[in-house]
């Protein structure tokens, strides 16, 4: 008995040593060690948040202590009739919230796919440019737009924010009424418009893609141009369609950023704001949670649902053939029109807004509302006055704006290393182990960070930071480091995935065979093959980390921590000249790294969206 | 009836030449097979004719219609040409299933419902797959793809059926079957099959005429024995020919219709059928011309007998394959092929003794590589 056990341990540290002998094993188990401690701990003190009093005021109010169960929280927001409470701050922006998404999505996908369509099928000339600059509004913060939107909108006639001539009125005189320019619709276009290059690089990648003879079978069967596209080309790049539509849909409704700036007149306040305000007062931080937890279980609910859509299909694996000689569709003498009328869209969005937001920051607003030019805004040293945000009016020469932007730059490369990285590694694994069981609930653990909200996201750091024995991360960088380096690894680990599994294992087993330790394999061997996808892995984490406002909004002690949260303290007390400087200012970052990165290694974003 | 008429055809891509100014005819009921290596312009001599791809130059007629003309700017439209496709790849719809993707040509042509039915279903049964009528291609092998994919090519019963590479995904067996079945297909539609390969062979056992086409540019277009007995230059000789032609450089002076050519260190007699066309100079200037002009002669390796002869080669490998076996013999600095009905074997290195018959022997010059004469060797 005592002999047959020693001998069963004996095993046991064999089959270990065997097992961790693998460096795919390794870091397999690492990171769902990581990942458990990232993501799932995080969630988890998310869903005790929503069952305890958290803080001293909802111990009062409750009569309880802190650290008490209650179900308070749950009940008060979803059920309380109290002055129609749940009805006002939960059931009626959830629905308005759910409009402004489907509003945004239809937006997205019919102006991403059509883009997409004429890009990939049409012979129009100036595909090159149109491609490269419809994905900016990608690049640029996602509430670029929406101040573009009031720049370009706003008026002397409306009755709330800035109540000066935008563009338009300047050039045409026309006063939009201000339903326009603030509250649902205007939020769900700017979403749209947002997302429309996400669509687009999504729809875009399956046309290309798609093998063209399929098409070409139904034209020498004689179908219509319409008929092929309704019968063929849209059924099969149905599933894209529905992934992007899902996608944007989630994205949109947790999306803070945009109904925050475009709420002016307070008339339209979505779920996400209701969010931060819940979380803001520390009498319904609580409910703050039980609100995270259910736009959280809406995305992951929609995603679930995409992947019932995309997985009950027909795996569409088609040997490529010679899809290389895809002929394009002839526009005759219409291709023309279509060329400018698609460089007048991607110029409105994509463009203008950048013209706008110089523009913006180089006129000055008299007091009998004429507007003059300075650069002030950029250069001047004199002291705002009315705001104690800034130590000084021209951001070029302020102190804060610098310290501020170094930190954005310092926390985006750090979160693009430790994302990039540790994609790359899952992508490893998940490729090395293909089929595991193991290696895939790593890999979908890993992309769980991309189903939560930016601002749920947010919510569950911030919960942590509140638990005991982990409040040493409250309001420190460690704690935005880590929140976008967890935040930011779907990303990468999709490209990094997608480019390790394009690579066969001979490759690697080549370098085994010769004895090449492992570190070596993927410094030498591995990642030169795969160079741009890698690089894409870790661009796209920085860029989205530049650009990002809702992840740390509530993370964040101080406005002055962060570009973005600058920016947006810039834009809430009404400095919307220099606002719109910063505004301008970090689009020029990325986009200038953006294209060095993107000139010296050949990585580019749309290389990395895949998912 | 519908007769290809291709005249002065080029295809550019950017400055890149894809097709060179080709003129040819297709007649009814032929089975043209255009071969040549990848790259040499063939499937976008067959898309071009099927309109999927539109020339830079020249003119294209289906019977009587002129379906392309770069100069009155005519272009039909690919489903107005009444032609099947048939693609490498298959290409049929994913989503959709077998009955869906045979019938979705008919639907076009606004046939009834139950015509549809019927002529799916003689369809199905042509191609003895009619249990698989509810699936989808995923479901299915290749070669069941390959026959659905031909059904649904044919439902519209095209006057021209174009076929890129259609065997080329399928494994060997399947292959020579669908060889045979594709021979028989030709014979029973009535129609005319223009067929891209570059398999040599497949060429050989299915066409009425081979088109054989390098780097854009037609080098012969002719029946597939002619092309393998009267290969027009070196390319075509080359190409065609599975040992490949035994290719020997000499030293021929021409008089007349006869030919004294050094080769192999022995000098043989060349009696043409007709008249030997004449040598270009050489291009090199400083070429030694001292005992001729350079020729390149081909011989078969049917034409090379083994175990006879007053040449002797060394035996540099012996391939056998059951029926016949192919003998490389070394003799100075070339290596001859033979091939000798049976199963033999010879020692590596060994003495063999071999000799030059039949009157199939190919003349080429060595510059312009193009044949000048056919006739017989004879050795001194």
């Amino acid at each position: 008995m005592t002999n047959n056990k020693k001998f069963d341990t004996r095993l046991l540290g064999h089959r270990l040593r065997s097992y961790f002998s693998k460096p795919a094993n390794i870091i397999t188990i690492v990171f769902l060690v990581i990942l458990a401690l990232t993501v799932i701990l995080p969630l988890c003190t998310l869903l005790l948040g929503s069952f305890q009093l958290n803080t001293i005021q909802e111990a009062t109010s409750a009569g309880g202590k802190k650290g008490d169960f209650t179900l308070r929280h749950w009940a008060r927001l979803l059920t309380s009739t109290e002055y129609d409470y749940a009805i006002n701050s939960l059931w009626l922006p959830l629905g308005k919230s759910i409009l402004m998404a489907l509003l945004a999505c239809f937006i997205a996908v019919v102006l991403g796919g059509v883009v997409a369509w004429f890009i990939t099928r049409a012979d129009i000339p100036g595909k090159k440019f149109i491609s490269a600059v419809f994905v900016f509004p990608y690049i640029m913060p996602s509430w670029s737009i929406a101040i573009f939107w009031e720049n370009f909108f706003k008026n002397t006639e409306m009755t709330a924010g800035p109540r000066n001539a935008g563009l338009l009125q300047m050039l045409t005189g026309i006063c939009v009424p201000q339903s326009w320019i603030y509250g649902l619709v205007p939020c769900a276009i700017c979403l749209g418009l947002h997302y429309a290059p996400f669509a687009y690089i999504l729809i875009g990648g399956i046309l290309r893609n798609m093998d063209a003879n399929l098409e070409e079978a139904a034209t020498v069967l004689g179908a219509s141009r319409f008929k092929i596209l309704c019968r063929v080309t849209l059924p099969i790049v149905a599933p894209a369609l529905i992934s992007t539509i899902l996608l944007v849909f989630s994205s949109s409704i947790s999306s803070y950023t945009v109904p925050f700036f475009l709420n002016k007149d307070g008339r339209f306040i979505a779920l996400s704001v209701h969010l931060k305000n819940l979380f803001g007062d520390g009498r319904t931080q609580g409910q703050g949670y039980v609100m995270a937890i259910l736009l959280m279980a809406i995305s992951i609910g929609i995603l679930t649902l995409n992947n019932w859509f995309t997985g009950k299909r027909k795996s569409f694996t088609t040997v490529t053939g010679k899809s290389g000689q895809v002929s394009l569709v002839k526009f005759g003498k219409w291709r023309i029109p279509i060329a400018i009328l698609l460089l007048i869209i991607v110029g409105f969005i994509a463009i203008v807004p950048l013209f706008t937001f110089a523009m913006e920051s180089v006129l000055r607003t008299n007091a009998d509302g004429t507007r003059t030019f300075t650069m002030d805004y950029w250069f001047s040293k004199e002291v705002p006055t009315g705001s104690t945000k800034s130590d000084t009016l021209g951001i070029l020469v302020s102190g804060t704006m610098w310290k501020a932007l170094g930190r954005s730059l310092g926390l985006s490369v750090l979160v693009a290393l430790i994302a990039g990285t540790s994609g790359l590694l899952i992508g490893y694994a998940v490729a090395r182990k293909r089929g595991s069981r193991i290696a895939t609930f790593v890999s979908d653990v890993a992309f769980l960070p991309y189903l939560i909200p930016a601002m749920s996201f947010g919510a569950v750091y911030l919960s942590l930071s509140f638990t005991e024995g982990f409040t040493w991360l409250r309001g420190s960088f460690i704690l935005l480091i880590l929140v976008g380096g967890v935040k930011f690894i779907p990303f990468a680990s999709r490209t990094g995935s997608s480019a390790m599994l394009q690579l066969s294992g001979e490759i690697e087993e080549a370098a085994i065979m010769l004895n090449v330790p492992w570190w070596k394999r993927m410094a030498r061997v591995l990642f030169p093959i795969q160079k741009a996808s890698f690089i894409s892995g870790y661009l796209l984490p920085f860029i989205s980390c530049m650009r990002e406002l809702s992840l740390f909004v509530l993370l964040t002690v101080s406005h002055e921590t962060l570009l973005t949260t600058l920016l947006g303290e810039y834009s809430r007390t009404g400095l919307t000249e220099s606002a719109n400087a910063i505004n301008l200012l970090i689009i020029i970052v990325v986009l200038v790294i953006q294209f060095a990165v993107n000139k010296l290694t050949g990585a580019s974003i749309d290389k990395g969206v895949g998912g | 009836m519908p007769k290809i008429i291709l005249e002065n055809v080029t295809k550019k891509f950017d400055k890149f030449i894809a097709v060179d100014n080709l003129s040819m005819v297709i007649d009814d009921r032929d089975f043209v097979i255009l071969l040549g290596p990848s790259g040499c312009g063939k499937t976008t001599t067959l898309r071009m004719i099927a309109g999927l791809e539109t020339p830079t130059e020249g003119r294209i007629t289906i019977g009587d219609q002129v379906v392309f003309d770069s100069e009155k700017g005519i272009n039909v439209s690919p489903g107005k040409r009444d032609i099947g496709f048939l693609f490498q790849n298959y290409a049929l719809w994913p989503h959709m299933t077998v009955y869906q993707n045979i019938a979705f040509g008919l639907e076009n042509l606004k046939w009834k419902k139950d015509q549809i039915r019927e002529r799916v279903n003689e369809m199905l049964a042509l191609l003895k797959i009619e249990q698989f009528e509810k699936r989808y291609p995923s479901e299915l092998s290749g070669g069941q793809q390959q026959r659905v994919a031909i059904a649904r090519t044919l439902a519209p019963s095209p006057k021209v059926l174009f076929m890129d590479e259609p065997l080329s995904n399928l494994d060997a067996k399947l292959r020579l079957e669908m060889r045979t079945e594709l021979k028989r297909l030709h014979a029973n539609t009535d129609s005319t099959f223009v067929y891209v390969t570059h398999d040599q062979l497949e060429a050989m056992t299915l066409a009425t005429k081979v088109c054989l086409l390098d780097t854009g540019v037609l080098q012969q277009y002719d029946p597939p024995l002619v092309v393998y007995n009267k290969p027009n230059n070196l390319f075509v000789a080359d190409f065609v020919g599975n040992p490949t032609m035994n290719f020997i450089k000499g030293k021929a002076e021409i008089k007349g219709n006869t030919a004294k050519i050094n080769m192999l260190g022995a000098t043989f007699t060349f009696s043409a059928d007709g008249d030997i066309a004449p040598v270009l100079p050489a291009a090199d200037e400083n070429a030694d011309n001292s005992g001729g002009a350079d020729v390149v002669v081909g011989i078969r390796p049917e034409f090379i007998r083994v175990e006879q002869g007053k040449l002797t080669g060394k035996v540099y490998t012996t391939l056998p394959s059951g029926m016949e076996t192919t003998v490389k013999l070394e003799l100075g600095d070339e290596i001859i092929t033979s091939v000798v009905f049976g199963s033999v074997d010879y020692p590596v290195n060994s003495d063999v003794s071999f000799e030059i018959v039949g009157n199939g022997i190919v003349l080429f010059d060595a510059a312009s590589r193009s044949k000048i004469a056919m006739g017989s060797l004879t050795i001194e």
